[in-house]
Order: C-alpha cells, then structure tokens, then sequence
C-alpha cells in the first residue's frame, strides 16, 4: 500500500519527460506488462510439483558420476575385529551424549568410488539394496547430516555379500573415512559373510573396533551386546506377491525347500521321507528346466514341479538347514509362508536373537538330532503350532519383509542399549499386534496386601456448603483408619472459613484450594497425599457409618488395584438405540461404583490427571458431570478388573435436597449420564467395564452371631 | 490535440503502471516465497541422494547365490567350548524328563552343604541312580583347599554333568570341567557360555534354605520423601542420597559433599527408589540385597552375567546403564515416568520372591532352566518365567500354553482359542435351546457342552444328538453364585466353609479353628472352586514328605490345599455364603475333618507347624469379607433378586 502511494506521487513527474515517445512505446509497454502478468499467473497457478516435493533438496545425480577415491597400495589397513569388545569397551558412548528424545544420532558418508593404485574398481559401488538401506536411515529420525553431532556412522561402502568385494582394498577404504578412529562407532552391515572355502560367519574384512550387523553368526564370532544379528535379506520378499495364509493344518507337516544341500542331510531328509511318507516333502533344483532366471522360483520333487515361494504355504514345518554359511534366505521365505522354521544350524545365532523370543516362533533342533526331527515336531501341540505359525508370520512382517525394516530394528536394537531407560519392552518387540490391543498389563499386579497401619487420606471436594462439610469431617474422622484429611476448596470467589472455625480432628487437615472450579480437582495427585489408598468423599456425604468407612478400607487393602465403591451402577446395551445406557435401579449386577465414596490407589489421580485418553479430562470440566464414570472407565481399562461394590448400600442421600421433583430431574440426568458412557466408550474404543454379581459384606454380615463380636457390626442401610 | 493526446497517454500510463503494479504483486510474492524458504533449505538435512539410476543398480547378490553357497561338510563343534546342542545328550532325558543323581559327600561336610543335599534328595527330580540320571549334579567342594575332591566315578569326560558352584570354591580347579555345565554365582561375562551355562546370583553365607525373608516392599508406589538414590558401599553398606545431589555416586565423596546419611549398621538393606550398584564382580550381592528391599537395581557397566539371564526379562526389574554417563543416566532416573518406577519396583519384588529369596529356589530354579532346555520346543514361554507366580509355580507339565493356567488371563487378553467348551445355562423352563446346541455342536471348534439347568423343573431325558460330549449338569443357585464368583477371580479358592489361623501363644505354634470368626484365612476343600491346575501342581511340586502327611490325615490335604494356594497366589481364598438352610444340613465332610463348632484334633493341628515349616514361612493370608450376591439379604422384592434361593430360611 505504501509503495503504491509513492508510485503515484512520482507518476505524473515522469510525464513531461517521455513525450517524444508515440504511440509504439505504449504499446510495447502494454505487451510487455501483459506478458509479464500472463506468465506470473501461469507461474501462480502452475502445479508446483518441484517445489513441494521432498527430493528438492536432495541433488539429482547419477551413481555413475560420484566422486573416485584412489588407494594408495601402502595406504593403512585396519586391525581385525576385536573378539572381546562390548559397548562398554569399545563403543564411545560420549558422542551419543544427552539427548532428550533418547534417539541416537546416525550420520551416513557420502558415497564414492574407490579404486586401487591402478584404477580397478575396488568393489562395485553400490548395490540395490544397500542403497534402500542407507536411504531408510536417513529417512528415519536418526539421521543426522552434522558429523560433529553424530554418535552412530554408516559408511557409504557396500559391504553387504563379500563376495563381491576386495577385501584388503575395502578395509583401507574403510581406514580412510573421516571419523573412523579405529572404527569406533562405526556400524557395518553385512549379509553374506565369508568365501569359499572355509566360509567364515562374520565379514572378512579387518573393521577394528567397528560394529558388525551381520547375517550368518556364530556363537563364536558374534559378540553379544556388541554385534547385531541380522536376517538375510530375501529379493523375493519385494519380487513375489504372496498372500496371506492363516495358520492351521496344512498338506504336508514338515517341508524341506532347500536346493544346496549337503548330501549327508539330504540322506538324512529322504529316510525321513521314506519313513513318513506323503506328510514329508524334500524339495530339490529342476534338473530339467533350461531358463536359469526362473529356477530360482521352481522346485522339484521327482518329476512333479512346484512354485517356490508358494510351495512353503502347503507346509506346517519347514526345514532351514545350514548351507556353507549359517544365514539362509530361505528362513525369511519360510516365515513369511507361515510357516515354522526348523532350524537346524549349530551355533547359529538367530536374527535380532538379542530382542525376539525365536522359542515362540521356531524349532532349533540340533544337527546331531536330525533324525528325530519328526518325533520331536510331534510331540509340539496343535494349538501351540498355530500360535508358531502366527508368530513366524508377525516376525517376517515386523522385522524381515523389507531392508527398511531391517536397518531400523538394527538401530532400534542399538539405540536400546544406549538409552538402557526407554528401550522397548519384550512385549513390545514379539507380541504379534492382535495380542497387544487385547493384553492388559496391570500396572498394580504384585499381589500385595498394604499394612493397615499406613492409614488412608480422606480427600473432600466443596464448593461452599460448610456446614455440611463440617458434618462430614467430623463423621469421616471418627474412622479409625485415617491419616489425613484433605480438604479441595473449589470455589474462588469464597474464601474457606477461618483456622478456628473448623472442626478439631485428631488427624491433620489441610486444605487445597484451586486455581478453577473443576470436577477434575478431586483427582489430582496432590503432594499431600502420602498414603496410597485414598477415599474421595463429596461434601454431602453423612450418611455412611464409621465401620462403614473402615470395612471399605480394609476391603481395599485386598484389593489395592480396584475401585472400592458404595452405590453400584450398571452399564447396559440398549438394543433398540444401539448404544449404551446407564442403569441405576437395583439390578443384580454392577460395573461401576460412585466415586461420591470411593477407596482407590493414588497412582490412579496421576493416571487421570496426566494419562487419561482424548479430550475426557476436558469434556467432563466442561459438563460438570460424570468424573466419576471416567474414573470407573479408566481403572477399568488399565488393570482388566471389575470394581467392588461393598455394604447393600445403594444410594446417596443427602437429607437437605429431598423432595425436589425427582422425576424429571432424574431423566435428564440419566440421559447425561448415558451419553457420557457412550462418549467415553468411544474415545476408549472399547468398553472396559466388567460387570460382576458380588459385593462384599464382612465376613458375619447378617449371620445369625453376637452383633457385638462382629468387627463391623454397624453398617448401614441401603 | 495535445491536451486529448495528454490525457490519452496519462489514462494509457496509467493503466500501465497500475497494470505493472498488479505484475509486481502476483509476481513479487511467489518469488518471495521461493527466496525465503531458501535459506533454512540450504541448511535443512542433505539426505541420502536418490540416485537417477537408482532402478538400475544390481541386487547385492545373484538370484543362485542365496541358493546355492557351497555345500559344506557339517562341522564338530569348534575350539574346546561347549554349546547345549552339542555337549549334553538329552537323549538320556527323554522319558521320565529331568532326573538328577546327586554325587554323595565323600568326607565330612559342612552343615550347610549337608542341607542343600537333603533338598535336592527331597526333591522330584533326584533319582537314586547314576544311569536312570539325565544330569548329574557336582555340589561344588566347600571343603578347605588341599582336601578338594577326585573326579566322581561316572565323571565321563563332564557330560550331562553339572557343577554347582553356590559360594566361590577354594577349590578353583576341582575337576577338569570338559563337557560340564557350570553354574556359578556372577559369571564373567567373558567366560559365561551362554545356553550352557548358568548364572547364579551370589549368595550371602547366612541365605536361607527355604522360605526365605519375604520382600521388603509393603506398598505399591515409593513412599514420598524416600531418597531417590542409594549406593552400594563396602562391606554391605549404603549411602544414600537424595533428589538434588548431581553426580556425587560417582565422585565417591558423597559423604563430604552432600552429607547423605548412612544407613544405620544392621539395616542393611537400602531404603530408596534405585539402587546403583558398580559393575564389578564383588559388588554383585549388593544386587540381591537390592532386589529384596524392592530398590530398582541400576547396574554400571557390569562385567558380570546377570543371574538366570537365560530366562529372566531383567529389563523389566533392573536398569543396566552405562558408568560413563552419570549425569544421563542421573537425569533419566529422575524423569522416569511413575509407570514405569511402579512396574520396575514391583518385578523386583516378584523376582526376589520367585527365584531368590532362599537356596532351595535357587538350585529348583537352576534345574528348571535345565528341564526347559530338555524340553525344547515344548519349554515355558518368557510370560510364564516372568511374570507371578513364577516359572517355578507354572508346570510346563500342565501346558506350555499360559491360557491354561489361571494366573495370566489378564496379560493374554482375548487371544483366540482353538477350541472352546460351551456352557448353556437354562433357565427358563420353555423352549429347550435344541436349535442352540447344535448350532454350537456344529462349530469346529467345539469340544464339549455342559448344560446347566437351572429350572425348577427335572431336565429332560432325552437330548439331541451332537458330534461333541454333551453334560447335563442340574444346576443350583448356591453353586451358580460361587462359580460366576470365581470366574472373576481363577486364581483363588472360592468356598463356602472357612477355617481361619492363629499364632497360639502358650503352646508357641499355629494353630487353627473352624470357630465363626470375623476373618478366614482356609476354606474347606470339600465344597470349593478352584482351578484345576492346582491338582497338577498338589501332585507334582509339593515334596513327598508333605504329601504323604495329607494322604494319612484328610484335614491335612485341606490344610496343605490352602497352604500351596496362598503361596502361590499370596492372596487369602474367597468366602462365599452358604444359605442357611444347608447349614444344619451340612453335606459329609471329609471323614476326620471337624465339624462346626468342634475343634481340629491334635493331630490336624500339629499338621499346620509341620507345613509351616517345610513351606518355611506361613503362606496363609486372613480376609474380612464375604463376596455376596449384589441383593443379598437386602429388603427389596424378592423377585428382584437372582440368587434368592440363598436367602431361604
């Protein structure tokens, strides 16, 4: 605006000075101002497919054209690896520092072609695979493009197949690297260790003090909590598409699918085969097929031909034996058919054996004790190999399907062991997703009866009734178990009475008072609760008796991870508005408890201030209702447990609010009460509440015994 | 003319500039946005290329590569060093499963190790014979040096062998080891064969037998105000230190620059949130101290193999962190979440309790991992060994299957069974569910039907025919009660009866009665729900002695019942009501078992001590409720109510 307005002033002062000039000056000028307004809006609304693209960034090259690295032939050569190195020894934990997402930081050179003295290439560049590898780490979050930042390096240099490489020229390569120092954080991954003819388990080149993800180790050259096992990547996990089959009894029970067997276990599975008959099958290469590209997708059994992945779906079990190395693809190609590997391969150590449980997913079976492999797959359960199938199945998908999946369990695995305190639970690393939305993990679970002594802390939520208030410390004091009163003033307007004006108790009382009048209030974990079990009490509550209170708390004591209610209140299906309603006639049965009077552990204020689920916390603050079903909803949910209604006590009454007209009142209420479970069973996405058909009475509770030998002899009426 | 021209010119100059105008804004702004973002993107991450020819590159290996890698002439095992598939031959263990010949002492013993020898011998798994033996077990000399042992006489080059090594021997070198397992307390972990091997925990001199201190921790969440840190000292002290201390553990001047206290000489168990122990071997029994006191262990860069690292999850009880960072590792354990510190705090109570607190436990726990490693495929899943009770209270003998066992419906969730029994409850006495039971009959998944009738009239003779068992069971209120009870709790005992325990101080024993009383901590077995688990377990894990006890007094079996139940569970049973009418009516109990108002005889009551003892504390928990039915005996209609045959007169 202020620059147009400064265009104008000048405007008519430059005039004067273009009056020789005609007609074709304006009309140039026009053009050209059209052009120029054409071609902006092309450029405005031309698809900015460049611009919003990620790879804008990122240089367009050909691998071809990557800078050359030439050797000198006396240039250093690494030390071999050393056996005895572990994280604490040989991994320089400084560069990983403090760092508060607990994420390591993986720096990956920048590819180059390396040659020799005489300009042969000392390795091919770069292959597929570890090209998609190097690209999922720096598509992760671990990827860091600041050297002086990093704490993990990947070099750039292919060294996935040996085979394929020149092993003294690759590690003088790998000595030259700008931060190698001895290879200290270095991390190499390799699939097809070893060569012909004594086929080591670990990569041949000398590497120093570097990490080694390999494919194929032993119990001899893996060195655990330093090395990560690694699977064999299989090409036809991305080249074949092949869906799902669920577990179950399949055609054959045991399958050998391997082509390069030794012809000792091949003996071995063709007596199996003989002695078993049709449940056997040993595979082998087609002799007679020409085209060497499809042999790999084809295997024969005498003259039949079968489809190799598909063939392994037929199979229960399936053979992995070793071949010159540990490692096989096949393993891969059998898991993902569902299959369960028997892995017959001593001294192999399995692929990320340091985080998966193979035992859930897999046979090892000892190559002394091939022979018996049948009898021992026998004597497995039905039901315990489709949980293997499953297993094998949910491992493949999780952890070998793609080379991406790979390299990041690989640094998942690492960053563990650096940041020991967030590492990823056994759980979370094997159980298959279907079990971990069904599993509940009681975060209360040692049985664990609290000593009676430790007291319980009374905490009452009041506006402004101070009378009634008064009432109810004075009644909730007589409890012989509690330790300390804590009262929650929520009203800011109204300043809580004076010191003196309160009721002398025997127990300390505090008052809190609030910053907002909220319901959640009552659930906050106050530092001045200091025992674990809490009774929430509302300020209107007089009618429950001493021995009441104290058989509440005692009943808590038996059951610390629970809800420990008066009034019980039901959820129903309603078929006919498919949706839930709230019940509180006098059923039979009971999934919630008014937290009007409830016991409960402390740890659950800090669940429902910090950790309750979606936007409940802030719903129920905003309608001023139903704290108490999402307290219900939320025990529920994380111990797996119904509540425990205790005493026949089936309403609150508060004596002053009597005869307000019930009826419609009551409607309303119900419908709100209603809506919130339907709400929170959404938010949920589940409904956690557990309907029971106890309650728990003491012991002698209307047994036909001496009223004044009962511990709680005075307990209420409904 | 001109003035015409003039204002030609000025309207055409005009539009022009307003025109241009127009142009600078459409096209400034674009060309801004292109300049601004530039900067931050000269600096933003230079990932990975993507390579143009990236389709084109070759795969790191040839299509026959992964085929076909050289056949190779199967290896024996490499160097001197022993792995389980090739140095002990399971054959040997095949039927009958783990049975353990135990070398007698040659000479005079040590009471301790004369001890530890009548356990295994009380054990199931000892057999008296060498060659009927899968693993034969070397108590590892305590004799002093100079007198150590010769080589046993089946010694057999070590295999199937295995030298228990409680307390670091005098004797380094009793044997040539060869093929024998070897478990010993805090291993290095250079020197640790792991799947062969096993790694104890290191003992005080003083660890109990059996029982053993229960764990320190009395409630579920640290109390407020306990120090967050304490460290391991010398000579079993603890320095403890509180929130805002920085890095003074690793300095070792905690005393002079932050005063925390010491702990009192005889308290020597830590009393804070974490524990943190160095890694050297010699402060390994700092570890066990930590875990009895319910003290998070937080393990510097430890040398050594944790115990029973073969089968127990540590992540989920310990924190293994690295000595170099103090200040990290400071930081994280104060951000620890309180879920976390909750579920860290609570497995090293189950742990300590499970497998440690006494030698008994230690050596069973040694054989087990053994056993499962026999078993194979067939061997305890990680849930069962880590989670309560313990792998040792959970038979792999029953299932290897946790759905079986009562103790992990919770962890499993609804995972899918393969098969399932259908209970067809009957209530209302109309239409007969025929077409139900044979649509449920039909499913393949069905392995039986029980029909429980509920009605006041007799069930009918006739039923349909289906491919599955079908049980017809008559059902009744009372019963219908306690079994929705304990369905809500498989893990317990839920009775009608109950007997409750005391401490009787003048003949200084237990004692028990079946006198009403305001708590109860037994019920009579001979009206009870439990699950069916605990048979296999009565039968296959008490020691003989026990056993035969309860075969030659019957209130014995009751008592060893709820003995074993509230060991395992550490929970009291639940008590359910029993309906009046019944009570003089009282179905026969057990011959011998007392009546109401009678008292045990002498003999049932000497039984409780001799279990006592031999379970090595009292397992036995008091309750002071009574589950009942949500109406139960409440003044509202009785047809309100679902169990109202309970009420009857």
């Amino acid at each position: 605006m202020c620059a147009s307005v400064k265009y104008n002033i000048r405007g008519p002062a430059l005039i004067p000075r273009m009056k020789t000039k005609h007609r074709i000056y304006y009309v140039t000028l026009f053009s050209i101002v059209l052009l120029g307004l054409i071609a902006t809006g092309m450029f405005q609304f031309w698809p900015h497919s460049i611009e919003s693209s990620s790879d804008w960034s990122v240089e367009k090259r050909s691998v071809r054209d990557v800078p050359v690295v030439r050797l000198p032939a006396d240039s250093p050569l690494p030390e071999r690896g050393d056996l005895s190195c572990r994280m604490h020894t040989c991994f320089d934990v400084y560069r990983c520092g403090f760092n508060p997402k607990n994420k390591i930081k993986v720096y990956i050179y920048s590819l180059k072609k390396y040659v020799d003295d005489v300009g042969v290439p000392v390795s091919s560049t770069i292959s597929r695979e570890y090209n998609e590898l190097l690209t999922a780490i720096s598509d992760s979050d671990y990827y860091t493009d600041d050297i002086t930042r990093a704490c993990l390096f990947v070099p750039s240099i292919d060294v996935l197949n040996q085979n394929t490489l020149r092993i003294k020229e690759t590690a003088q390569a790998l000595a030259q690297l700008s931060r190698w120092d001895r290879g200290t954080n270095h991390l190499l991954f390799n699939m097809l260790p070893g060569g012909p003819p004594d086929y080591n388990t670990a990569l041949d080149v000398p590497r120093d003090r570097a990490l080694l993800a390999g494919g194929g180790f032993s119990t001899w050259t893996y060195r655990q909590g330093y090395d990560v096992s690694i699977p064999v990547y299989s090409p036809l996990s991305a080249e074949v598409d092949l869906p799902e089959k669920g577990p179950g009894p399949r055609q054959y029970f045991l399958l050998s699918s391997q082509t390069a067997l030794h012809p000792e276990y091949r003996e071995d599975l063709e007596a199996l085969q003989a002695k078993h008959g049709e449940s056997v099958l040993v595979l082998d290469k087609c002799t007679n097929l020409s085209e060497g590209g499809l042999a790999v997708r084809k295997r024969c059994h005498k003259h039949q031909v079968f489809d190799y992945p598909q063939v392994l779906q037929e199979a229960t079990f399936c053979v992995v034996l070793r071949g010159a190395r540990l490692g096989q693809a096949v393993l891969s190609d059998v898991l993902r058919a569902g299959c369960v590997p028997v892995i017959i391969a001593d001294s192999y150590v399995l692929p990320f054996s340091e985080v998966l449980d193979w035992k859930r997913a897999s046979v090892v079976v000892p190559e002394e004790k091939m022979s018996d492999v049948y009898s021992i797959l026998q004597s497995i359960p039905q039901r315990q190999i489709e949980e293997m199938q499953r297993q094998a199945r949910w491992f493949w998908e999780a952890y070998f399907q793609s080379i991406k999946a790979i390299a990041l369990a690989t640094l998942q695995i690492i960053n563990d062991r650096i940041y020991p305190y967030a590492a990823i639970s056994y759980e979370e690393w094997n159980d298959p997703p279907a079990v971990k939305w069904g599993s509940v993990s009681n975060p209360l679970f040692l049985p664990l009866i609290p000593p009676q002594s430790q007291g319980f802390t009374a905490i009452v939520l009041t506006y402004d009734r101070v009378e009634s208030l008064f009432r109810v410390i004075t009644e909730v004091s007589k409890v012989p178990s509690l330790s300390k009163l804590l009262v929650v003033w929520n009203n800011q307007n109204k300043n809580p009475p004076e010191d003196s004006l309160w009721p002398k108790i025997r127990v300390p009382l505090k008052v809190v008072r609030t910053a907002e009048n909220k319901l959640s209030n009552r659930f906050f974990p106050y530092d001045e609760i200091q025992t674990e079990a809490v009774l929430a009490i509302d300020d209107d509550i007089i009618m429950l008796t001493s021995d009441e209170l104290q058989f509440g708390y005692e009943v808590w004591r038996e059951f610390p991870d629970r809800l420990v209610g008066y009034p019980g209140r039901l959820h129903l299906w309603d078929h006919e508005m498919n949706k839930w309603k709230y019940e509180s006639e006098w059923t039979n049965e009971v999934s919630m408890v008014l937290t009007g009077a409830a016991f409960y552990h402390k740890y659950f204020n800090y669940l429902y201030t910090y950790k309750m689920p979606g936007d409940i916390k802030n719903w129920v603050d905003a309608h001023m209702n139903c704290e108490d079903i999402a307290m219900n909803f939320l025990v529920a949910n994380v111990t797996g447990k119904a509540v425990i209604k205790v005493t026949p006590r089936k309403k609150f009454k508060c004596p002053e609010c009597t005869a307000i007209d019930g009826l419609s009142l009551d409607q309303t209420h119900m419908v709100e009460r209603s809506e919130c479970i339907n709400k929170f069973a959404s938010v949920f996405g589940t409904m956690p509440l557990k309907v029971v058909e106890h309650r728990a009475d003491p012991v002698l509770y209307k047994d036909d015994f001496p009223e004044k030998l009962k511990s709680f002899p005075n307990i209420g009426s409904l | 003319m001109g003035g015409h021209m003039q204002s030609w010119r000025r309207k055409s100059l005009w539009l022009a500039l307003s025109a241009s105008w127009l142009l600078i804004l459409l096209g400034v702004f674009p060309l801004l946005r292109l300049a601004v973002p530039a900067r931050p993107r000269a600096r933003a991450p230079q990932g990975w290329p993507r390579w143009l020819d990236a389709e084109l590159l070759q795969s790191f290996s040839q299509p026959g590569e992964l085929l076909e890698d050289g056949p190779q002439p199967p290896q024996a095992p490499r160097g001197d060093s022993c792995n389980w598939g090739a140095c002990f031959d399971a054959s040997k263990c095949r039927d009958g499963g783990l049975k353990v010949f135990v070398y007698p002492a040659a000479g005079p013993i040590s009471e301790t190790r004369r001890r530890i020898l009548a356990s295994i011998e009380g054990s199931h798994y000892h057999t008296v014979s060498p060659a009927e033996a899968c693993l034969l077990l070397l108590l590892s000399s305590d004799t002093p040096a100079g007198q150590c042992e010769p080589v046993p006489a089946q010694w057999d080059g070590g295999r199937n062998h295995l030298v228990l090594n409680l307390h670091p021997a005098p004797c380094p070198q009793t044997v040539q080891l060869g093929q024998a397992m070897v478990a010993k307390a805090s291993p290095t972990v250079d020197t640790f064969r792991a799947g062969f091997d096993v790694a104890l925990p290191l003992l005080p001199e003083a660890h109990p037998l059996r029982g053993g201190a229960p764990g320190q921790l009395q409630q579920h969440s640290p109390r407020p105000g306990v120090a967050l840190l304490a460290l391991a000292g010398e000579r079993g002290r603890w320095y403890t230190a509180g929130t805002n201390s920085s890095a003074c553990p690793w300095d070792g001047h905690c005393e002079q620059d932050h005063g925390p206290k010491q702990t009192p000489p005889g308290a020597l168990l830590p009393n804070a949130t974490f524990c943190l122990i160095p890694g050297r071997s010699p402060d390994a029994w700092h570890f066990l101290q930590a875990l009895q006191a319910g003290c998070i262990p937080v393990l510097l860069s430890p040398h050594w193999e944790l115990p029973f690292s073969e089968v127990i999850d540590w992540t989920k009880a310990a924190i293994v962190a690295d000595e170099r960072l103090p200040l990290q590792v400071l930081t994280a354990l104060q951000e620890m979440p309180l879920t976390r510190v909750l579920a860290l705090r609570q497995q090293t109570q189950f742990l300590w309790d499970a497998y440690f607190s006494s030698v008994e436990k230690v050596i069973h726990t040694t054989l087990e991992i053994i056993q499962d490693r026999i078993f194979g495929a067939s061997a305890r899943p990680s849930l069962l060994w880590n989670s309560p009770p313990g792998a040792l209270l959970a038979l792999p003998t029953f299932s290897t299957s946790p759905v079986d066992f009562p103790f992990y419906h919770l962890q499993q969730g609804s995972r899918p069974v393969g098969r399932f029994s259908a209970l067809i409850w009957v209530e209302a006495p109309g239409q007969l569910p025929l077409k139900l039971i044979q649509v449920v009959a039909g499913s393949q998944h069905c392995a039986q039907i029980l029909v429980l009738w509920s009605c006041e009239k007799p069930p009918p003779p006739r039923w349909p025919e289906t491919a599955v068992p079908l049980t017809v069971i008559g059902g009744h209120r009372k019963v219908d009660f306690a079994f929705v009870v304990w369905q809500s709790f498989p893990e317990r005992m839920v009775g009608f009866l109950t007997w409750s325990h005391f401490w009787d101080e003048t003949r200084g024993g237990w004692g028990y009665t079946a006198e009403k009383a305001n708590e109860f901590s037994m019920v009579l077995t001979s009206a009870v729900f439990y699950h069916r688990y605990y048979h296999t377990l009565f039968t296959h894990s008490l020691p003989r002695a026990l056993r035969s006890l309860a075969d030659e007094t019957p209130t014995c079996a009751d008592v060893l019942m709820n003995f074993l139940v509230a060991a395992v569970t550490k929970v009291p049973p639940i008590k359910v009501p029993y309906g009046s009418r019944h009570q003089e009516a009282r179905p026969p109990l057990a011959p011998g078992s007392p009546g109401l108002r009678q008292e045990p005889q002498p003999a049932a009551q000497d039984c409780i001590n001799q279990m006592a003892a031999a379970f090595g504390h009292m397992p036995l928990v008091s309750s002071h409720l009574r589950l009942d039915p949500v109406l139960y005996k409440d003044p509202v209609s009785v047809l309100r109510k679902k169990y109202r045959s309970l009420e009857k007169p």
